[in-house]
């Protein structure tokens, strides 16, 4: 029986496995969610993924909408209707939601409404660590930080009925270590909710939908902010917000979310249950401020632990002035916890154990060993897959720019896996340069094509303002996946058009969003529950928006992508060449791949170690010779494009 | 024994994630809390993947401490031993598939594989031991080379110190593999576990 079967089955009371993810789905199945629309993005991606699977069975709309921004409005869209709603995303997805978010607070929603964000402490899938509890704060909406998968799901299941108390949305915040972990979690009940969607523009409140509708914007302002009080009341209530006090210890702990299962761990390990107070914090935003206060009078020191920035701690010490100046308050702000990076149950051990004057002893001898043997273990560096399409992509790319692109070309990166291509997965440590000049660095390594990488959509938009500037010692490129040009490069497209900037925009089209875990987008003709629809065309898009010259490619094809390059570096104007292979990862699982039969003739190998700079994991490199790995090797032939002697072949 | 600090290390792609459900749903079954932490993210192939599981009354949080790990089980040698430097604890046994998946470093020369014989070496003065079989193999002669998680997981049976019985393992594995290949990932199961047994 797997998730699709699990997170739809109506047996209240059973448990089962399930990812943090997972539970966040399987609580809006349960508050009878009517509509779900969510972007992709680790680690948040398979809160969409299980609701799609649950979607046709139970009836509700599930989408993979375009990006962040429209999915948070479609389902704000559902919820103003009275139908209950959710939207999920990774922490940078709510960058690209803020503006709605910030305003549609003003007239809040009807409908239950929930916003499921999964943060990345330590940045593992992401390109910044941002907190973004600070986000309901800054919105004035309540977040609920669940500490464990089963809180996940009921958190879930209760923030819809929160959101339809206070007519507001409100946060679920998760984080990797929760999104990306399994733990048991008990069934409830799945509610059926017959409700009908119902449109009233003057509902409870005059032009209820229209910010601008008067008495306008300050005063919407002014009902957001009646709505504290009865968020602060309610969350004094929830069993996720629990103080367990007894006795006077000198030490108490604050501990919202996954910093309260670290915390409590640690606790155990050091022996001092029932010895420090515990305030374990389900809502970040609003605090439990009453239990907060108790705890604040009755001890000496206070220990906050949280995952990401020190929203909480800000708050204690806000709330310490007033109740209790003289508490010493621990955390990150004082250097007890690190301020960046993840936390974990030893890092948090380490340090309560310095705050309750309890001494632990380094094993010396254990680190000399460890530390010896970890000699052993060789690097595994993270590649594009064998076969990928990518890769020949950024041949041509390399190649074209080696003939035309001038002394110091700039290649503008974007997001997905083609960011592999970004950085030298060998060159780890490079001195910093001060030149006030261009500076041209051979390119060593495989992978280190790209220039600048930030964000989706960044590259094409970074790449005018280099024009613009006047830069001229070098091309001028940018790149981008399917996904990522749908996503956020349409504008940035039409904007190039519209200012007249040159440069040349490849898009790497595998038809998939691949690097979340290959969810559908425009380009791939289906919908995240199964329908097939239309396939939109880059090449048509970037037509209608005024792009004149636009090429086509396929990258297998490294001769005819690397021709299409050369013709649009030599264009006088922005020039699109989209290089289009679906996925081969993708390709093979649907049996849609076909590969060539591949031959290695070691005699023929002149070292030249060319192919070893391609970068295809499923090439060797072994005395002196370039060869194969045939457990790996998918037979897409482009190493016998780049090999110069014919060592490595097809076998026609 | 009702606890069990377990790390399932792999390569992307060989089964390494969907292994650590299995124990942790058998976990479940047996009425015991079961936690997994996993880390992977892109869809790409052949990046390190490792799974915690932790198996008790009480599984607070997803990631093994470091030096926590009573066994490490490893479907590649080379994620073995980089998980068993940093987890296993002294007396922890690092059970791994003798099959390695070469990274690029090593393909392209700028690193060297650890011998069987090195990681043997390396796991003992750490104070654990090793125990290898080579499952590769074994899953092909079950029938299907895909199965070799489920061997690793029949030799982690055989091992004795899961808090879960071989019973409730393959309930769980007949109900969660691929409709049709049941039979042939129950017969990948015994075969790891009598490797083990034997040894
Ligand atoms: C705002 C934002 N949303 C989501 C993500 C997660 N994410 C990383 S790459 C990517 C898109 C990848 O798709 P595509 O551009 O088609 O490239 P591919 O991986 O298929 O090569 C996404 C959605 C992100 N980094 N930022």
């Amino acid at each position: 029986m797997g998730i699709a079967e699990t997170i739809a089955e109506d047996s209240p009371g059973k448990r089962v496995l399930l990812m943090g993810n997972e539970a966040i789905a399987r609580g809006a199945i349960e508050a009878g969610i009517g509509v779900a629309a969510s972007y992709p993005g680790t680690p948040a991606s398979e809160i969409m993924e299980a609701l799609a699977l649950a979607a046709p069975r139970l009836g509700f709309h599930a989408e993979w909408s375009t990006n962040e921004k429209v999915a948070f409005e479609v389902a704000a869209g559902a919820a103003i209707t009275g139908i209950r709603a959710l939207t999920s995303m990774k922490n940078a997805g709510l960058n690209w939601v803020m503006d709605m978010f910030m305003t549609l607070v003003y007239g809040g929603v009807r409908g239950g409404f929930v916003v499921a964000v999964a943060d990345d402490p330590d940045a593992h899938y992401s390109s910044n660590e941002q907190d973004t509890r600070f986000a309901a704060f800054y919105g004035e909406i309540p977040c609920l930080e669940p500490a464990d998968q089963q809180e996940a799901k009921d958190m879930t299941r209760y923030a819809f009925e929160l959101s339809e108390q206070l007519k507001l949305p409100v946060m679920v915040r998760s984080a990797t270590r929760l999104s990306h972990a399994s733990g048991d979690v008990e069934l409830g009940k799945i509610q059926k909710l017959d409700r009908k969607p119902a449109f009233d523009k003057h509902y409870e409140l005059a032009y209820r939908w229209n910010v601008y509708g008067p008495p306008g914007p300050v005063e919407k302002h002014r009902w957001l902010h009646s709505r504290m009080p009865l968020a602060k009341r309610a969350v004094e209530k929830l069993p996720w917000n629990k103080l367990e006090l007894k006795g006077k210890p000198k030490l108490g702990i604050i501990a919202p979310g996954l910093g309260a299962s670290y915390a409590r761990d640690a606790v155990r390990r050091l022996g001092l249950e029932g010895k420090v107070a515990f305030l374990k914090v389900g809502t970040p935003t609003p605090l439990p401020e009453r239990m907060v206060g108790r705890l604040l009078k009755a001890v000496k020191t206070v220990f906050v632990v949280e995952e990401g920035d020190p929203l909480v701690e800000f708050q204690v010490k806000a709330l310490a002035k007033d109740l209790n100046p003289r508490v010493k308050i621990a955390g990150k702000l004082t250097g007890e916890l690190p301020p960046v990076g993840e936390i974990n149950s030893d890092i948090v051990a380490n340090a309560l154990a310095k705050l309750a004057g309890i001494r632990r002893r380094r094993d010396r001898a254990r680190e000399f060993i460890k530390a010896e043997v970890g000699e052993l273990v060789s690097p595994r560096s993270s590649t594009l897959c064998a076969g990928c399409q990518h890769l020949g992509s950024y041949w041509a790319l390399k190649q074209a720019l080696r003939k035309l692109g001038g002394r110091v070309p700039i290649v503008n990166g974007d997001i997905g896996c083609y960011e592999q291509g970004g950085y030298g997965i060998f060159a780890k440590a490079i001195k910093p340069s001060f030149s006030t000049e261009s500076v041209r660095y051979p390119i060593e390594s495989p992978y280190e094509a790209l220039d600048t990488n930030y964000i989706m959509g960044g590259g094409v938009g970074l790449m005018q303002g280099e024009f613009h500037a006047g830069y001229r010692d070098g091309a001028i490129v940018a790149v981008a996946g399917d996904s990522t040009f749908f996503h956020a490069c349409i504008p940035a497209v039409i904007n190039a058009v519209c200012n007249l900037a040159k440069g040349v925009f490849l898009v790497m089209d595998n038809s998939w969003t691949a690097m979340t875990g290959h969810q559908p987008n425009p380009a791939t003709g289906i919908t995240a529950t199964g329908e097939r629809v239309r396939a939109l065309r880059i090449e048509d898009v970037a037509k209608a928006c005024g792009v004149d010259f636009i090429r086509t490619a396929d990258p297998f094809d490294l001769g005819a992508t690397q021709a299409a390059i050369e013709e649009a570096l030599k264009h006088e104007g922005f020039a699109v060449v989209v290089a289009r292979r679906v996925c081969t990862l993708q390709a093979q699982r649907e049996k849609k791949f076909v590969g060539k039969k591949m031959v290695v003739s070691p005699e023929k190998c002149t070292s030249c170690r060319l192919c070893v700079s391609f970068g295809c994991p499923a090439i060797t490199y072994k005395d002196n010779k370039g060869g194969i790995d045939f457990l790996l090797c998918n037979g897409c032939g482009m190493c016998a494009q780049v090999c110069p002697t014919g060592a490595l072949s097809v076998v026609e | 024994m009702t606890e069990l600090n377990l790390i399932i290390a792999g390569v992307g792609g060989q089964g390494s994630v969907l292994a650590s459900h299995l124990v942790a749903m058998a976990a479940i079954r047996d009425g015991l809390r079961a936690r997994v932490g996993e880390t992977f993210g892109a869809a790409m192939r052949g990046g390190a993947v490792a799974s915690h599981v932790r198996i008790g009354e009480d599984a607070p949080t997803p990631l093994v401490p470091e030096g926590g790990a009573e066994i490490v089980l490893a479907l590649e040698p080379l994620e073995g031993l980089r998980n068993a430097v940093k987890y296993l604890a002294g007396g922890g046994i690092l059970l791994t598939n003798t099959r390695a998946w070469t990274p690029v470093d090593v393909n392209t020369g700028r690193a060297e594989y650890p011998s069987m014989e090195t990681i043997r070496g390396a796991v003992e003065k750490l104070g654990g031991r090793v125990i290898a079989i080579d499952a590769t193999s074994l899953a092909q002669q079950a029938g299907n080379v895909r199965t070799m998680n489920v061997v690793m997981l029949g030799a982690l049976a055989g091992v004795d110190k899961l808090p879960t019985s071989p019973e409730s393992l393959k309930r769980v594995i007949r109900e969660n593999v691929p409709k049709g290949t049941e039979e042939v990932n129950l017969r990948a199961f015994e075969l790891g576990f009598s490797a083990v047994r034997e040894k």
